[in-house]
C-alpha cells in the first residue's frame, strides 16, 4: 500500500505531526520525504519516526510539494509517501566522493546487483554542491557514472535534485535515519513495479543551430566563434555586464536537438539547459550541467509559458489514458522549480493542471526540483526545465 | 525567364539562406522578448497583489491563533509565501527607542531565534543591494538573518520590526528596491494590526470572564449570606416565638433557660457575622482607616495567643510560637493587627485535629517580614487554596461542618494584609498541614530594643 500525505505549517514537530497523523498505516516499512526547505529536517525527521515506529526516512529537500491536499512553495510544505508491503522500494546510498561519476558508477554496480530487468529506479540527489559561487553536483556525471556502473543491465531511471527554494540556497537529502549532504539515493522497486513516464516541457528555439565553439565543463565561452554572452545578450536584447547574469535562468536555455536537426519541431526532441549564471569578464555562461561539449549544434531556447501549460495539458491527456485501466499504485511529479508561476510568470499554475488532469484513482505525490531525470530515448537524461510525471504500476503479466 | 549560372545559384541560396538565418534570429529575439514581457508583466502583477493578498490572509489569523504571540510565526509564513524571499523575522525593541531588539519569531532559520541585535541608528525602512556598504545599520541587519540581501521596515510607536531576506539578489525575485517600501511597511502594519486587535479580543474576553465570575461570586456570595443571616435569625425567631405571651407551646423555666441561651448565642453570631460582612464590605471598597503605630510583635503575638489557649485546649491543641530574640517592631494598626492574627490561629486550630501544633513563625527577610502561621492540620489541595480566600467558601470536610465559621475570615485577613502594604499567601497540602505567610514591606518593620523616636 502506497499513502500519501501532505501539510504546510510553519512549525516542523508540527508539520510533521499532522502528516504522520494523517497515515493510515501506523508502521509503514519506509517513508519518502520531500520536506519544504525552510521546515527544519532533523526535527521534520525525529517526530515522522516518533509516530510511526522508527520508519527509515528517505527523501530530501524540496523547494515546494504538490499533492491533491495541496500545492505550494513556501519551503514549508511536507509531502510524506508511506510505503507498506510488497511496493515498498529497496535504498541504496552514495556520497559523492570522490565525484560525481564515480559515486554514479557505484551506485549504478549497486543496484545492478539488487534489481530486476527493467526495473523502475529513482534517484535522488542533493543539487547544490557548494556555494558561493554555486556549484550544483552535475546530475549528467551522476547519470552517466550510473549508466557505466549498470553495465548491461536495464532499469528506468527517473528522479530530481532536491532543492531547499527556488533560489537554488542549498540541498540536502535524508538517508534513513539522518540529514545528509552530497549523497545519491537509490529507491529500486521490486520487479512487480514497472515506471511509466511522461515528460513535460516547456521551451521552444527562437534562433538557427549555433555550434558552441569552445566550452569547458559547464561553462560555455563561444558559440559560432563569438562569446557566447554577446551572442545571448543580442539575442535578449539587454546587456547583463552590470548584473549577476544569475537572472538568466529565468530567460532562456541553451537546446540541443536529438535526432535529425531537420525534423519537423518536436518538443520532445529537446534536451535543454539552464543557465546558471553568467560571467562578464570571460564572456561565458555556465549551463546547469557539463554534458555539452565543443562542435555541438544547440539552438538558443525560450521558456515559453504558453507552450509548457499546453505541454501539460497533451501530456498529462496522453499518460492518462496510457495507464487509465492498469493497476496504478503511485504518481510521481517531479517539477522544475522554475516552473512554478512565481518564477515563471505563468498565468496558471502548472502543477496544479497535473494534479487536476491526471483524475486516476491513484496517489499523487509531487516536489519541485533543481534538475529532473527520466528516460529519454532510451537513456536516462537529466533534464532541465521540465515536468517528469512518473505513474509507477503493477506491472502487467 | 532568366537562368542563373550554377555558382550563381549557389551564391542566391546562401544569400536566401542567411537571409533566413538573420530573419529567423531576430523574429525568435523578438519572440524571446515579448516572452519575457508577458513573464515580467506576470510577475510584477503577482507582486501588487502581493498587499492586498497578505492581508486578506493575515486578517484569517486572527481566528485561528489562541494568543497574540502565536501570530507571528504564520504571519511569517503568509509573508515568505507571497514574497518569495528566503527567511524572516520579527523583532521586538526592548525599550522605545532604545535600539536593543530581540527576536520574537524567526522563519527559514531552522527553527533557531537569531541572537539579540543593537542598532546604532534604527531606520524605519531599509534595504540591501548588491551595492550597499556593509557598514551600520546594513552590517548589523544582514547578520540578523545571516543572508546578504535583506528589506527592513520599523515602527517607532509599537517597537516592532520586521525583516525579510534572500540568498540571492535576483532569481525569483528582483533586487531590492525603494518600491518595496509599500510592501515591507504594509506587511508590518498588518502584523501590528492584527496584533493589537488579537490583544484587544484576548483582553475583552478575560474582562468578560472575570465579570461573568465576579457576577457569579456575588449572586454566590448573596445566597450564602441570605443563608447564614436566617439561620440564627430563625433560632431568635422560633424560640422566642415558643415563649412569646399567648404560645400554645408551655416551656419549662429550665427550657425558658436553654431558650434564652440559644438566643443569645445565635444573636452574637449574627452581631460577629454582620460585624465580618462590614468589615469585609469596608475592605472590599477600599474604605478601611489603619491607625499606624509601631507595635512589638512579641507583644501582639502572645496576646492573639493568650486569647486563643481556651479554644486550643478545648480541641486539644497546642500553641506556641518561634519569634527570634531580636526585638521586632511593626509599624500596624495594633487592633487590625491582632485581628489578622486571631482570625489565622482561629482557622488553624479549627482545622488541626486533636494533637496537632499550631505555632508563630518569623521569618526575617532582606526586605521586610514574613510571618507564619503553621498547622499541622489536614491541609488543603493546592486547586483549593484561591477558593479558600474568596468569601463564604468554606471547604467541606468534617472540621467546618463540626466547627463552622462566618467564611469570612480569611478574605478579612487578606485584606486587612494588604490594606498594610503586605501580602497573604497559604501554602497548603492534603494532609501536610498548611502555613499562612504575612508578609509585610521593609518599611513597616523594625529591629531593636525600642521602637523608632519618629511620630510614626
Amino acid at each position: 500500500m502506497i499513502e500519501v500525505t501532505y501539510s504546510r505549517h510553519s512549525d516542523p514537530r508540527i508539520a510533521a505531526r499532522l502528516c504522520a497523523d494523517a497515515l493510515r498505516a501506523r508502521q509503514p516499512d519506509l517513508l519518502l520525504v520531500f520536506c519544504g526547505g525552510k521546515l527544519d529536517p532533523e526535527t521534520v525527521m525525529v517526530v515522522l519516526k516518533e509516530s510511526l515506529s522508527d520508519v527509515p526516512v528517505v527523501g530530501g529537500a524540496s523547494a515546494g510539494g504538490i499533492t491533491r491536499q495541496g500545492i505550494g512553495y513556501s519551503g514549508l510544505e511536507l509531502v510524506v509517501i508511506a510505503f507498506s508491503g510488497w511496493v515498498t522500494p529497496r535504498i541504496l546510498i552514495e556520497e559523492m566522493a570522490p565525484d560525481e561519476v564515480t559515486a554514479g558508477e557505484r551506485l549504478g554496480r549497486r543496484v545492478a546487483d539488487l534489481a530486476s530487468e527493467d526495473a523502475a529506479v529513482l534517484l535522488l540527489y542533493d543539487s547544490v554542491a557548494s556555494r558561493p559561487p554555486l556549484r550544483l553536483h552535475p546530475a549528467s556525471q551522476i547519470v552517466s557514472g550510473f549508466h557505466a556502473g549498470l553495465s548491461d543491465r536495464q532499469v528506468r531511471l527517473f528522479g530530481g535534485g532536491l532543492l531547499t527554494d527556488m533560489n537554488l540556497s542549498d540541498g540536502w537529502v535524508l538517508d534513513g535515519d539522518r540529514v545528509r549532504h552530497h549523497l545519491a539515493v537509490a529507491l529500486v522497486f521490486p520487479p512487480e513495479i514497472e515506471v511509466v513516464c511522461e515528460i513535460l516541457h516547456g521551451c521552444r528555439p527562437v534562433s538557427t543551430f549555433m555550434e558552441i565553439t569552445r566550452i569547458d565543463g559547464a561553462d560555455v565561452y563561444e558559440l559560432d566563434g563569438e562569446p557566447a554572452l554577446v551572442v545571448i545578450e543580442r539575442m535578449l536584447g539587454l546587456q547583463l555586464g552590470e548584473s549577476q547574469g544569475q537572472e538568466l535562468s529565468l530567460l532562456a536555455t541553451l537546446g540541443q536537438k536529438q535526432g535529425d536537426p531537420f525534423a519537423p519541431y518536436d518538443e520532445n526532441a529537446y534536451v535543454n539547459r539552464l543557465i546558471l549564471r553568467a560571467s562578464p569578464s570571460n564572456g561565458s555562461v555556465t549551463l546547469f550541467e557539463p554534458d555539452f561539449f565543443t562542435g555541438a549544434q544547440v539552438q538558443i531556447m525560450a521558456r515559453d509559458n504558453s507552450l509548457m501549460l499546453e505541454s501539460v495539458r497533451h501530456g498529462v491527456a496522453s499518460l492518462r489514458e496510457a495507464v487509465r485501466e492498469d493497476d496504478n499504485q503511485l504518481a510521481l511529479y517531479i517539477d522544475c522549480a522554475g516552473r512554478a508561476s512565481a518564477r515563471s510568470g505563468a498565468f496558471r499554475e502548472e502543477a496544479e493542471m497535473v494534479v487536476k488532469g491526471l483524475d486516476l484513482p491513484v496517489p499523487f505525490a509531487g516536489f519541485y526540483s533543481g534538475v529532473e531525470i527520466a528516460p529519454f530515448q532510451g537513456y536516462s537524461r537529466p533534464l532541465d526545465w521540465t515536468g517528469v510525471l512518473a505513474i509507477l504500476r503493477r506491472r502487467p503479466r | 525567364m532568366n537562368v542563373m549560372p550554377q555558382s550563381g545559384k549557389a551564391g542566391q541560396l546562401e544569400r536566401e539562406l542567411a537571409y533566413y538565418r538573420r530573419e529567423c534570429n531576430m523574429l525568435g529575439a523578438r519572440l524571446l522578448s515579448l516572452q519575457e514581457e508577458q513573464s515580467q508583466a506576470f510577475r510584477e502583477a503577482r507582486r501588487s497583489r502581493t498587499v492586498a493578498k497578505l492581508i486578506r490572509e493575515a486578517y484569517r489569523l486572527i481566528d485561528h491563533s489562541t494568543s497574540p504571540e502565536a501570530l507571528g510565526g504564520p504571519m511569517l509564513a503568509i509573508l515568505l509565501d507571497n514574497t518569495m524571499c528566503d527567511r524572516a523575522a520579527l523583532l521586538r525593541e526592548d525599550r522605545p527607542g532604545s535600539g536593543h531588539f530581540t527576536v520574537t519569531h524567526a522563519l527559514g532559520l531552522g527553527g533557531e531565534l537569531p541572537a539579540p541585535v543593537s542598532l546604532p541608528a534604527t531606520p524605519g525602512f531599509f534595504f540591501t543591494t548588491s551595492r550597499s556598504r556593509i557598514e551600520p545599520p546594513a552590517y548589523e541587519l544582514t547578520a540578523i538573518l545571516r543572508l546578504p540581501y535583506i528589506l527592513w521596515a520599523y515602527d517607532a510607536t509599537s517597537g516592532l520590526a520586521l525583516i525579510l531576506g534572500n540568498q540571492s539578489e535576483s532569481n525569483v525575485s528582483r533586487p531590492f528596491e525603494e518600491a518595496d517600501q509599500e510592501i515591507v511597511e504594509g506587511a508590518l502594519s498588518v502584523y501590528i494590526d492584527i496584533l493589537l486587535r488579537k490583544r484587544a479580543e484576548v483582553e475583552m474576553r478575560e474582562a468578560r470572564r472575570m465579570a461573568e465570575e465576579a457576577s457569579s461570586t456575588r449572586s454566590r456570595f448573596l445566597a450564602t449570606l441570605t443563608h447564614e443571616l436566617r439561620t440564627p435569625l430563625n433560632a431568635i425567631i422560633g424560640f422566642s416565638e415558643m415563649m412569646a405571651t399567648g404560645s400554645t407551646f408551655n416551656p419549662t423555666p429550665e427550657q425558658i433557660g436553654q431558650y434564652n441561651t440559644h438566643i443569645l448565642t445565635s444573636a452574637n453570631h449574627l452581631l460577629a457575622l454582620i460585624n465580618e460582612i462590614l468589615d469585609y464590605s469596608s475592605l472590599a471598597r477600599g474604605r478601611t482607616s489603619l491607625s499606624l503605630r509601631w507595635a512589638r510583635l512579641e507583644d501582639m503575638v502572645q496576646e492573639s495567643l493568650g486569647a486563643a489557649t481556651a479554644f486550643a485546649a478545648e480541641r486539644g491543641i497546642s500553641l506556641g510560637s518561634q519569634l527570634g530574640e531580636e526585638p521586632l517592631w511593626l509599624k500596624v494598626d495594633r487592633t487590625r493587627f491582632r485581628q489578622i492574627l486571631d482570625n489565622l490561629l482561629s482557622n488553624a486550630i479549627r482545622f488541626t485535629p486533636a494533637g496537632g501544633k499550631v505555632r508563630v513563625e518569623v521569618a526575617p527577610e532582606a526586605e521586610g517580614i514574613r510571618l507564619c502561621v503553621r498547622d499541622t492540620g489536614i491541609g488543603m489541595l493546592a486547586e483549593d487554596i484561591p477558593r479558600a480566600l474568596e468569601p463564604f467558601q468554606q471547604l467541606d470536610n468534617k472540621f467546618s461542618r463540626s466547627s463552622p465559621g462566618t467564611g469570612l475570615g480569611l478574605p478579612i485577613a487578606r485584606g486587612l494584609v494588604r490594606a498594610h502594604g503586605g501580602e497573604l499567601t497559604i501554602e497548603s497540602a492534603r494532609d501536610a498541614g498548611t502555613c499562612v505567610w504575612i508578609s509585610l514591606p521593609e518599611e513597616a518593620l523594625h529591629r531593636g530594643a525600642a521602637p523608632p523616636s519618629a511620630k510614626p
